[in-house]
């Protein structure tokens, strides 16, 4: 019996798992190893997985200060609009990501809120400022332009933003909970002041607990399809994160080997994500135990 | 600022006598901590209601009261980590220093958490360094100077050669004492501690009460602890500070407030006691009978039975005989009232008596107290007089 479910799950395992897994990198490798490198290898491939790094470079220290400050407010105060905010830090996962781009276009586009404001020629700014197409991979100091931001970098680094703000906040609520605040306490009555309490007792006490959910982050902030189609436009070489790049090619004919070339990069990321998580559990349920 | 060490306290009162003339009020340089006027609410709850509280320096003092009497808070009221409300008028005084709207790392006073709150995540030399290294650049001492100093107070706390662990591999007790120390690392004018041996086992407990006694008259630091345990308090302290309901019920060394309550509260939580609504106690005052809410007070210690009647005794039916150590317990009823009440005494009078089941015996009340709604009643007790 036990060996007979052992093997109905290892199969489930076999059947949705791994083998899409490997279906990923037989078919990246489908048609050679020099297709592969050269999708790879592909301008716009290498726009896209630069733009992807980019916006994981912006999205991801943000959202860990916003975070860390979010959850040390919801965990260590009480306040009117307590249990308001908690929800609102969650209202990420609970909204559609087509939602979570739209929002922005709504507000940014060029029918949107502050559309004929951003966009009249009366406030024209330099290419740096203006985020202009491109930015910041063809950084270009061309003529006056107006501010963009759907369509461009600006409104992709926004949603992803609010895609990922839930993942450090969501981890760090419980612990700090569970922390109290008599250590802070401890700290301020010693002669600490708030910063040192902050970079002393509550970082050091946290610290797994955060790199977790910034290893979470991570990778959503770089897997994220939904919202940032929405406010990307997909221009090849520009707009297009990894994601976006692995689509585009799927849809386009002839590249499908290439599509899953790139797609391999996506899940090399997962995988090294997953590696990364089970360590930091691991560590962290030593750290736990020994501070029990 | 002196160092925790075993030299005599300084004459602090007499020292500020001389060189300060108008700074400060005369009743606060007495007092190692003084707070006045310290109300504080939470929300709808009030957890300190005006209440006053002078310590002197040097003693070892209790806040004693059940949970939710507002003892810990007015203790970090004292510490700065709670603030009395903004329209209390409430003002907190240590050393004669106006310190109500300090912050508590400038209180000089050190604060031992209930639970320790040592920093999980640092070596015991770590944590007691805290404090030290911390500071400014201007006043931090140097590093031998720190690493001097708490191995120094390490030694002091009997916990020398642990500096490399960390609060995780200590037992309750030594935490206990290494969290002693790091409030003692920053030399504070004052020692708070709270529920210093709540969340230890009875017989850690019990070592450590002793312990922190002989250790206070070493260093002879002002402290003040917060317990809800009476026998801790009493056992330990110069003077107990009973708190009820947000209020201060009565303050006064420990045998002062186990003999003469203040107040029937007081009388209640501490120590065993009968209490008696109806029976007419002997030579009792003419205004204090049962119409006038009048409530008897008398320790089952200070009653005793008899076989034969007198004028100030009443006819109570032995009930149950419970003699197992050194005392012996009676149970009886009042043959009148019908109320319940326990008698202790030594196994020697009760041999003598030898009271029986549904035996009629005589009690007299030794030292009976009666309060009526608007106070006590003085010539019941002419010993009592509010403190």
């Amino acid at each position: 019996m036990r060996r007979l479910l052992i093997g109905v799950a290892i199969a489930f395992l076999l059947l949705f798992l791994i083998l899409p897994l490997a279906v990923i990198f037989v078919e990246a490798f489908s048609k050679g190893a020099a297709v592969y490198f050269n999708s790879v290898n592909d301008p716009d491939a290498w726009a896209a997985i630069k733009l992807t790094l980019f916006i994981a470079a912006v999205a991801v220290p943000l959202n860990t200060i916003f975070g860390v400050a979010a959850a040390w407010c919801i965990a260590k105060y009480k306040f009117p609009g307590r249990s308001l905010l908690l929800t609102l830090v969650d209202l990420p996962f609970a909204v559609s990501p087509i939602i979570s781009g739209l929002i922005y276009v709504l507000i940014f586009g060029r029918q949107g809120w502050l559309g004929d404001w951003l966009f009249d020629p009366k406030y024209p700014v330099p290419h740096w400022v203006g985020f202009a197409q491109g930015w910041p991979l063809n950084f270009d100091w061309g003529p006056h332009d107006t501010i963009r931001i759907i369509f461009a970098v600006p409104g992709i680094v926004l949603a992803t933003v609010f895609v990922t703000f839930p993942f450090v906040a969501r981890e760090l609520i419980p612990l700090m909970e569970a922390q109290g605040n008599d250590e802070e306490y401890a700290a301020l009555t010693l002669g600490a002041n708030g910063w040192q309490t902050f970079w002393r007792v509550t970082l050091p006490n946290i610290k797994w607990g955060l790199f977790y959910g910034v290893v979470l982050c991570n990778a959503r902030a770089m897997g994220e399809f939904g919202a940032v189609s929405v406010v990307s436009g997909h221009i090849r070489g520009q707009t297009n994160t990894l994601p976006l790049h692995i689509e585009l090619l799927y849809q386009s004919p002839g590249a499908y080997a290439g599509a899953f070339a790139c797609a391999s990069l996506l899940t090399l990321l997962a995988l090294v994500t997953m590696v990364l998580k089970n360590f930091i559990e691991w560590r962290h349920a030593r750290a736990a135990r020994e501070t029990a | 600022m002196r160092a925790p060490r075993g030299k005599p306290p300084e004459p602090i009162a007499s020292a500020e006598l001389s060189t300060t003339t108008t700074e400060y009020h005369p009743v606060q340089l007495l007092m190692s901590i003084h707070a006045v006027n310290i109300r504080k609410t939470f929300g709808q709850f009030i957890a300190l209601e005006n209440l006053e509280l002078k310590v002197p320096a040097g003693q070892l003092v209790a806040l004693l009261g059940p949970s939710g009497s507002g003892k810990t808070t007015l203790l970090r009221v004292l510490a700065g980590l709670e603030y009395a409300d903004p329209g209390s008028n409430g003002r907190v005084y240590l050393h004669g220093e106006d310190v109500t709207n300090t912050p508590p790392g400038e209180r000089g006073v050190g604060f031992v958490f209930q639970h320790y709150a040592l920093f999980r995540h640092l070596t015991i030399f770590e944590n007691v360094a805290f404090g030290l290294k911390v500071r400014g650049k201007k006043t931090r001492p140097p590093r031998a100077e720190i690493e001097k100093r708490v191995n120094d107070l390490l030694d002091l706390v009997q916990l020398p050669g642990i500096a490399h662990r960390r609060p995780h591999q200590l037992s309750g007790g030594q935490r206990q004492r290494v969290a002693l120390a790091r409030a003692l690392a920053t030399e504070p004018k004052v020692l708070l501690l709270d529920e210093p041996f709540g969340a230890l086992d009875a017989k850690v407990r019990k070592e450590l009460r002793r312990w922190l006694r002989r250790f206070h008259e070493q260093v002879q630091l002002t402290t003040v602890f917060v317990t809800h345990d009476q026998e801790e308090a009493l056992e330990l302290a110069d003077q107990v500070v009973v708190m009820n309901n947000a209020r201060i019920e009565q303050v006064g060394p420990p045998q002062e407030v186990y003999d003469n309550p203040a107040t029937p509260f007081v009388f209640e939580f501490l120590g065993n006691v009968n209490r008696l609504e109806l029976t007419a106690v002997p030579n009792a005052p003419a205004e204090a009978t049962p119409a006038q809410g009048a409530v008897t007070y008398v320790r089952p210690h200070d009653i005793e039975l008899l076989r034969e009647p007198a004028v100030d005794t009443i006819p109570v039916i032995v009930h149950h005989v419970f003699a197992a150590g050194a005392g012996a317990r009676v149970q009886v009823v009042g043959n009148k009232t019908g109320e319940w009440f326990d008698v202790e005494m030594t196994r020697y009078d009760l041999d003598k008596l030898k009271p029986r089941y549904a035996e009629l015996v005589h009690a007299r009340l030794r030292r009976p107290r009666i309060f009526t709604k608007a106070g006590t009643v003085p010539d019941a007790n002419p010993k009592s007089k509010s403190v």
